[in-house]
């Protein structure tokens, strides 16, 4: 223990734990002579006074605003207010998620929609709705052509770009092409919105418009006759019969384009490239030779 | 939370009087490390802010060790180790102004040669000596800032003396 207290004698006698007489057993009094003169001078040096006052004042602008104080009292509060706010916008988006069904070239898909309502969707088509919505909200957005078979008792409404359908109970195919747009009932009636107007498309009607002109035909098919794997015309300009062949075979198709108005009435499988070349090409007194795997010239 | 931020760090009275408890001497230590008195000043800010930054995360009774914790990273962080040269002023004593040129003359010398040699000490050394002269703080205090025991502040102190006066007897 002594030779510890030895060890640092001098902060000993600093902090007057011991007096001069027993520092006087460690150094001579030449020494402590020179000790005391140094912590003489050390206490009479002084620094740059700090102004703690204006460090303060400094330090509350800096802070400013955003971390602490009263703030943290308004945090929890906006803490609560971002936890509701994620609920709210996260069921928003829950209920309003949209279900999106889109067919590529050569594509044919066939689903079934919350209410067992049954929707084959050609190819190069698309359908969106919101299924958590549904019972509210019956509403398909639909570009291209689908078929529908609608569950007995459901009601929907088919939105397109060119007029809306609304239906009860039935069976029917509508076509959203470039200025071309098509409702056929086959089975209960389906009512259509176009241009404000709104028609009765009964069972066994067809309801055109193409390029404005609208008329309302009859049909005898039961049901479209691309379900079946086949496309058929009744007096559609040719460009629309090789858009359907393109998109049906996912080939590009190059023709005269004084021939892309002529009426084609006629139809032509999905299941034989050859098979429709041939049904396309022959009514128009055209020839048709393969470019390549992608490609076709009709001339 | 609420009740925490009435009584902690993060109440905007207690964080006042913190810091006007203990930036001086906050002030002052990084002052003794690296004998530059604006730096020193601007670590103070620096450190102060940090503490507000985390001021819920101070545990009561912790806070003055945290603070120089703080400070101690920020200097080390900004400041390169150069060799420490101190500037203090001598506080000019009215009695002095009985005692003969000669004497003020030698004293003058000898408060250049101290502080000379204050400087060439061991950093630690300076910081515990200094801390305990001139801002008056008792070994305890001194012992609990810098987190080491009561002893070693002993044993630095002491050195501090004994390689200050080797010092300015070589001189």
């Amino acid at each position: 223990m002594k030779t510890m207290e030895q060890n640092y004698f001098l902060s000993k006698w600093l902090n007057h734990e011991i007096t001069e007489e027993e520092l006087k057993n460690h150094l001579s009094s030449e020494e402590i002579t020179a000790y005391k003169k140094i912590i003489s001078a050390t206490n009479q040096l002084e620094i740059p006074e700090f102004n703690a006052e204006q460090g303060l004042e400094k330090i509350k602008l800096k802070r400013n605003k955003p971390k602490g104080g009263k703030l943290y009292i308004i945090n929890s509060f906006f803490k609560v207010a971002a936890v509701l706010a994620i609920i709210v916008v996260s069921y928003y988006f829950i209920s309003n998620k949209e279900e999106n069904y889109s067919t590529q070239f050569a594509e044919k898909i066939s689903f079934d929609l919350p209410d067992n309502s049954n929707v084959h969707l050609n190819a190069d088509s698309e359908i969106t709705f919101k299924p958590k919505n549904w019972k509210n909200n019956k509403i398909l957005n639909l570009k291209g052509e689908a078929y529908f078979s609608v569950f007995k008792g459901a009601k929907f409404t088919v939105n397109t770009a060119l007029g809306t359908v609304t239906v009860l109970g039935t069976k029917f195919n509508v076509i959203v092409r470039e200025n071309y747009f098509e409702v056929n009932c086959y089975e209960g009636i389906v009512s259509t919105n176009y241009q404000k107007q709104t028609i009765k498309v009964p069972a066994g009607s067809s309801f055109k418009v193409l390029n404005s002109a609208s008329k309302l035909e009859q049909i005898t098919e039961t049901n479209p006759s691309w379900i079946e794997n086949s496309s058929s015309f009744k007096s559609m300009p040719f460009k629309y019969v090789v858009q359907e062949i393109e998109r049906q075979y996912n080939i590009t198709v190059v023709y005269d384009t004084k021939n892309a108005e002529s009426l084609f009435t006629g139809n032509f499988t999905h299941t034989n490239l050859d098979t429709a070349l041939q049904a396309i090409s022959i009514p128009l007194n055209l020839k048709y030779n393969k470019i390549s795997d992608k490609k076709v010239r009709l001339q | 939370m609420h009740i925490k931020n009435k009584t902690g760090f993060c109440n905007e009275k207690n964080f006042s009087d913190f810091f006007l408890d203990h930036s001086k001497l906050l002030n002052n230590y990084i002052f003794y490390k690296c004998g530059n008195f604006e730096l020193a000043g601007d670590i103070v800010q620096e450190a102060f802010l940090k503490f507000w930054e985390n001021c819920q995360k101070v545990i009561p009774g912790k806070g003055k060790s945290y603070l120089f914790t703080i400070a101690n990273n920020l200097f080390l962080n900004e400041y390169s180790k150069n060799k420490v040269v101190l500037n203090f002023r001598k506080i000019p004593v009215k009695n002095y102004t009985n005692e003969s040129p000669e004497f003020l003359m030698e004293e003058k010398e000898f408060s250049a040669k101290l502080q000379n040699a204050l400087g060439n000490l061991s950093e630690a050394q300076r910081i515990a000596f200094l801390m305990n002269r001139i801002d008056g703080k008792k070994y305890k205090e001194i012992a609990e800032i810098l987190g080491i025991t009561v002893k070693a502040v002993e044993k630095r102190i002491h050195n501090a003396l004994l390689n200050l006066r080797k010092e300015i007897d070589n001189i």
